[in-house]
């Protein structure tokens, strides 16, 4: 293949060898793969008590609905998650990878972890991979410090907010949470806001939809309220049938299959 | 001895078959402070001594019991600094093992590769074995195990274990007071006993440690006040 193979074992990082001959192909008319994006609506705000993430269940794939109840708010530490946007895979594994290191932290610290602290981890993996992991993250969380609230951008920029928006619904929920807003919400005021925000995102965004996933992070408690709201039931067909209850039953005769196969004594036996 | 030619070099066998720096390593482990584990029908318990070189020793900042996962925690006889070592290793192993499958790291897989490890140190250039030999105590699937690792890297499953200074009087202690159908309750109480046996001084939440693990599958340090009450129970 290429001469990274010989090197030894690997080092770790993308390995770029592969794109001269993409581009080459691409050229020629091959189209790439596409890969699974969650257009999402994730959004997070700072209440009197602690912080609320919240986030819609759609997960696409360019203009098809791969996943119509996936879930978005993943467990970085007891007292931290994380919202995810962007390529699934690369939120799933990097929360993943921060949350394992984050355990490994709390075993030798034998402390609880801190927020700014896979907020650190995090946004150094993004940055070394110069915006090439696709992972756009709200993160919040309550540790011996406050509540915190940080927005993580793919190439590695962060901010520290008392409410946020990503994603491809972040506009129409920012329009909710600029409005609604203010300081020292209480918990139910905070997860009708979120749930109106999220909702926002889910009817006015096409890459956002079905349903409404919202995570309550108090000091040294945490309410994950998985579809908290579903705005989008799927109307089942019957199981019966498509038939109205008016019809009338006329006649019930089953009639058996015949046997099609005729079994023929002594004849030739299959040849080996 | 025949063997001293060969007690500087590592890799190298003695002509009697032996490695002499494993033996040596045991001694380590011999002079070491006395620790003991019992798996009783529903649990473990490990506990060890914690005799401090002063009395101006802070006890609270010294913790021996140690916790590799949430259902596995593990107790040593003697090197501190290499036990310190082994215990970062196992952790990001059961960590790794966790990212990889998705399940927590059964006991015998975690025993086996922190054994691994020590056995490395013994076929390594420039290295030494560890002084330490360790006592395993996890809950999984296959219930309550007690597992030992000592410096060669070889491990052995126990009902009940004994490492350290008292090993001979604790382990004929042990062999007497064990019964298979235990509760945990009783392991404890038993624990204390033995460490008993050989205790220099006056015993006290202070300077003993317990672990235990129960059906709950969580593994916990006592804190001394609950250790002073298993004391009172048994005496």
């Amino acid at each position: 293949m290429s001469k990274s193979a010989i090197d030894g074992p690997t080092k770790g990082g993308f390995s770029f060898d592969l794109c001269r001959r993409n581009e080459m192909l691409v050229k020629k008319g091959l189209k790439g793969p596409s890969f699974l994006k969650t257009g999402t609506t994730i959004v997070g705000l700072v209440f009197q008590d602690g912080v609320i993430l919240g986030a819609d269940t759609r997960a696409t794939e360019g203009p098809i609905v791969a996943d119509k109840n996936c879930e978005k708010i993943h467990y970085i530490a007891p007292n931290i998650y994380c919202c995810g946007a962007g390529t699934a895979a690369d939120t799933e594994a990097v929360t993943d990878m921060v949350s394992s290191q984050l355990t490994l932290h709390r075993y030798h610290t034998g402390r609880e972890s801190r927020v700014v602290t896979a907020l650190t981890l995090l946004k150094s993996h993004l940055f070394s991979y110069q915006g090439y992991v696709s992972a756009a993250l709200v993160l919040g969380g309550v540790d011996v410090t406050g509540p915190h609230l940080h927005t993580i951008y793919p190439h590695g920029s962060t901010d520290t907010l008392p409410f946020a928006t990503m994603g491809s619904g972040s506009l129409a929920a920012m329009a909710v949470f600029e409005s609604k807003y203010c300081e020292g919400l209480t918990r139910d005021e905070g997860v009708q806001l979120v749930a109106e925000a999220i909702s926002s995102g889910i009817f006015n965004d096409l890459g956002s939809g079905s349903n409404v996933d919202i995570c309550v992070l108090t000091k040294g408690h945490k309410e994950y309220l998985r579809n908290h709201l579903q705005p989008n039931p799927r109307t089942y067909i019957s199981q019966k049938g498509s038939f109205s209850k008016k019809t009338e039953v006329l006649l019930t005769k089953i009639t058996p299959l015949n046997k099609l196969v005729e079994v023929i004594e002594g004849g030739d036996a299959m040849e080996e | 001895m025949g063997d001293s030619q060969y007690s500087f070099s590592l890799t190298t066998f003695s002509p009697s078959g032996k490695l002499v720096q494993i033996e040596h390593a045991l001694t380590a482990v011999g002079s070491g402070q006395t620790s003991l584990g019992i798996k009783a029908a529903n649990g473990v318990v490990i506990a060890t001594e914690k005799k401090l070189p002063s009395i101006l020793v802070d006890e609270t900042s010294l913790q021996k019991i140690q916790i590799l996962t949430p259902n596995i925690g593990v107790v040593y006889s003697g090197m501190g600094p290499d036990f310190r070592v082994l215990v970062r290793k196992s952790r990001k192993q059961a960590e790794q093992y966790h990212r990889l499958y998705k399940e927590p790291i059964p006991v015998t897989q975690l025993v086996r590769e922190t054994a691994t490890v020590m056995q490395e140190f013994t076929q390594s250039g420039g290295v030494r074995p560890f002084g330490v030999s360790l006592l395993v105590a996890g809950y999984d699937d296959k219930g309550p195990q007690l597992y030992q690792v000592d410096p060669s890297g070889s491990y052995f499953s126990w009902k009940a274990s004994a490492m350290g200074k008292n090993v001979s009087n604790a382990k004929t202690f042990l062999e007497k007071r064990y019964t298979e159908d235990m509760e945990l309750d009783d392991a404890v109480h038993t624990a204390i006993l033995t460490l008993k046996e050989g205790f220099e001084g006056q015993i006290s939440g202070k300077n003993i440690e317990i672990g235990i693990i129960g059906n709950d599958r969580k593994f916990r340090v006592l804190s001394p006040a609950e250790v002073e009450d298993y004391l009172q129970e048994v005496e």
